[in-house]
């Protein structure tokens, strides 16, 4: 059986629940597996420490509290310093690269600009969403046509179209670094050989 | 049996320089000697005065092979003739080649007046060769049907381009490059003579032929006559009547375009291609490279020009984003010189194969890099009534969609650049963003935008291989000032063309290296510093 326990963490107001909430919800409408979600504020709820944790599995879920996560998803310093040694060692690190300075950690993590793309985008309050996005691509947690649809389905009527373009960034964002990743493993980093 | 019917039908046209071929020829007649039927003789002054034009234009005519004789290196009455005729003919051949026609269809050779018999056999082992190859699949191409009531379509060109909304206020006159350059030259004037029904003027005629399209008169007009399409129209209506097109290098490009418009002729347009570009027949895009390869071929003596690169550059720029598009072997040139020379019957054929072409490898879209290309996909053939199964993006659209998706980078370029916009991109397409957004992302010492940039750019001086003179030099030689004036170090160009014309003007002779610059398209200087992040 394979069970995922996933951290999104930041500060309030960021939409890092709504994040959790799209992600065990797409895993669980969208690709039938079992999902929960775990919900904590601190002190106070806008631009406090905030987490959501979810897990995702092909079965049964008995205890819905993450031990030790497969996948963190930081989007404030605070978040990751608190959340990032309980990471699993083959389990994904991933962080909002303007917002997340992840200084001493030795290990591999996935970075990506999101509150600057939703800058450009137009909104910075979008940036849970390319966040979604890019945890889509490089985690794969929940599948690709799921999460869109659950992403439509989860945002308020007539943004609709703005949210997609967002979790398109994050997620062409995260299979272009894959693939940056391949390809420079594989000694092809440039056009010319 | 049908195979003696096929040679006989052949036709061989024999260039015969009139110095020692021609009296070694004559002892053959003079003898009675069989010369071979399916040759046709034409006398010339010497070897090294056939173009390749004239090489090449008997094979727009439908000729099955082409010998052209001269005298002996050394032997030559005017010096450098035989060397001349060496390099016409090796070019032709290249292109030939390019084509599908096979090389051997043209022959080089010199003979002295004792050696007759040297001279008969030679013609007749041609002739078996030219056999064993086969008759010539271009199908002489087809003459523009003149309109009954020229006057009459004139007067609808008119209406349909709504030049009567000229106001006479002279902003074209004010803003045309031509103008601008010193020549005796009003847009205005012009549409307003063929209002006024003097089309049969000498004058309007010739200026006719000498309007670049470039557009940016179109640009300016407060009545918005779109004056490059207007001319392009009455063009055609001029060219049925035999109008003559002003065409450079001997009306070489307008017969290679026209050739192509043969169904059974299978090009070998992609056999240069380096080993190291992968290709994919099952692709579902296409890349359509337009006729760089024969620009190549063609200038390579005098310019150099390596408008090959950008070809070369965009496929691999493709595959750095890991698509391996469909090639078209037979590729065709898209029709745009034919189209804006008045040519429209065969513009129409060339469009017609290459959609068929296109839609029969599969392809559900098609990346053109070639700016004349991509405005003749986009906006000529559907304007046709052509209908497309596919979507067409120029290169630089892609590059930017692929690579806003992020993870990607520029490593540092130790150049100071600026950009030489293309007519058909920025103006005719209104494109002047797509290429700075990517200028943008390269990481060069500096970029400075020439004094005409944009919508405003002074175009290369040439347009559809028709109207080169002297002012569009004077065009040419200002252009390449202004890149100068930048303190920039490489001009960085969008289109082949662009790339040609602005480098046969670097090589003016009298300006010495004052207008040298190094040039690059674009999509070789992305090839050059993209990477990975
Ligand atoms: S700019 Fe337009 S309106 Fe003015 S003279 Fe030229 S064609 Fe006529
Ligand atoms: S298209 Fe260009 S060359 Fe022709 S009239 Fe207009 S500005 Fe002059
Ligand atoms: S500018 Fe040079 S290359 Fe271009 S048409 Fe004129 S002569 Fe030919």
């Amino acid at each position: 059986m394979q069970k995922l326990e996933v951290i999104i963490t930041g500060f309030g107001g960021q939409g890092i629940v709504l994040a959790g909430r799209i992600l065990g919800q797409a895993a669980s409408l969208g690709d039938h597996k079992e999902s929960t979600l775990i919900q904590s504020y601190g002190p106070e709820s806008r631009g406090g420490a905030c987490s959501a944790q979810v897990i995702i599995s092909d079965g049964t879920i008995n205890y819905p509290y993450v031990r030790q996560p497969d996948i963190l998803a930081a989007m404030s310093q605070a978040g990751f310093d608190k959340f990032v040694d309980q990471v699993r060692p083959e389990g994904f690190i991933l962080i909002d690269q303007d917002l997340v300075k992840p200084k001493g950690l030795d290990r591999d993590y996935f970075a990506v600009p999101s509150t600057r793309m939703a800058e450009e985008l137009g909104r910075k309050m979008m940036a849970n969403i390319i966040m979604i996005g890019f945890i889509t691509a490089v985690t794969q947690a929940s599948t690709l046509e799921a999460t869109r649809e659950t992403v439509t389905k989860s945002v308020p009527k007539g943004t609709e179209e703005m949210n997609i373009k967002a979790f398109s960034k994050g997620y062409d964002y995260g299979l272009s670094l894959l693939k940056a990743r391949d390809k420079k493993a594989s000694g092809q980093s440039g056009a010319l050989a | 049996m049908g195979n003696d019917q096929a040679k006989k039908d052949l036709k061989i046209i024999l260039f015969l320089c009139s110095w020692g071929p021609h009296a070694a020829f004559q002892q053959l007649q003079d003898k009675d000697c069989r010369i071979p039927a399916q040759v046709k003789m034409v006398r010339i002054p010497c070897s090294g005065r056939v173009s390749k034009a004239l090489l090449f234009k008997p094979f727009e005519m439908g000729a099955d092979g082409v010998a052209l004789i001269g005298c002996g290196s050394g032997a030559c009455r005017y010096g450098v003739g035989s060397i001349t005729a060496e390099r016409n003919t090796a070019d032709t051949r290249r292109i030939l080649d390019l084509l599908g026609l096979s090389r051997k269809r043209l022959r080089l050779a010199a003979f002295s007046p004792e050696d007759p018999q040297g001279l008969l056999d030679f013609l007749n082992d041609f002739v078996e060769e030219v056999a064993a190859i086969g008759k010539s699949p271009v199908q002489r191409p087809s003459k523009p049907e003149q309109p009954a009531d020229s006057k009459a379509v004139i007067k609808e060109i008119i209406q349909k381009h709504d030049v009567y909304a000229c106001q006479d206020c002279g902003k074209c006159s004010s803003a045309c490059s031509l103008t601008l350059a010193g020549k005796q030259y009003s847009p205005r004037a012009m549409a307003n003579a063929i209002i006024g029904g003097k089309l049969d003027d000498p004058q309007v005629q010739k200026d006719v032929w000498a309007c670049l399209t470039c557009g940016i008169c179109y640009d300016r007009c407060p009545s918005a006559v779109n004056f490059p399409e207007f001319i392009r129209d009455v063009r055609a209506v001029l060219k049925s009547s035999n109008g003559n097109g002003n065409e450079a290098h001997g009306g070489f490009f307008g017969s290679l375009a026209r050739t192509m418009t043969s169904p059974e002729l299978k090009g070998r347009h992609w056999h240069w291609l380096p080993e190291d570009i992968k290709t994919d027949a099952q692709s579902k895009v296409l890349f359509f490279g337009g006729c760089a390869p024969y620009f190549d071929v063609f200038f390579k003596n005098h310019l150099a020009p390596a408008t090959l690169d950008s070809l070369k550059d965009s496929l691999r720029l493709l595959n750095f984003f890991d698509v391996h598009p469909i090639l078209l072997d037979d590729e065709r040139c898209c029709g745009h010189d034919l189209l804006w020379t008045g040519d429209r019957e065969n513009f129409l054929k060339l469009a017609k194969l290459n959609i068929e072409a296109i839609a029969e490898s599969g392809a559900e879209e098609v990346i053109v890099s070639c700016p004349e290309g991509y405005r003749t996909f986009v906006k000529d053939y559907p304007e046709a009534g052509l209908e497309m199964p596919f979507k067409v993006t120029h290169i630089h659209e892609f590059l930017e969609r692929e690579i806003s998706k992020g993870s990607v980078g520029f490593k540092p370029l130790d150049k100071k650049i600026t950009f030489q916009d293309s007519c058909r991109l920025s103006r005719h397409m209104e494109m002047t963003d797509s290429a700075r957004k990517l200028i943008n992302r390269l990481a060069p010492e500096s970029f400075t935008e020439m004094q005409d940039s944009g919508a405003g750019a002074i175009c290369c001086g040439n347009c559809g291989w028709s109207g080169c003179d002297s002012f569009s030099k004077a065009l040419q030689v200002k252009r390449l000032r202004q890149a100068k004036e930048t303190q920039g170090d490489l001009l960085v160009t969008s289109c082949p063309k662009c790339q040609v014309h602005l480098r046969c003007a670097m090589q003016d002779p009298f300006f010495g290296k004052d207008l040298e610059i190094e040039m690059m398209d674009l999509t070789s200087v992305m090839a050059k510093t993209i990477c990975w992040e």
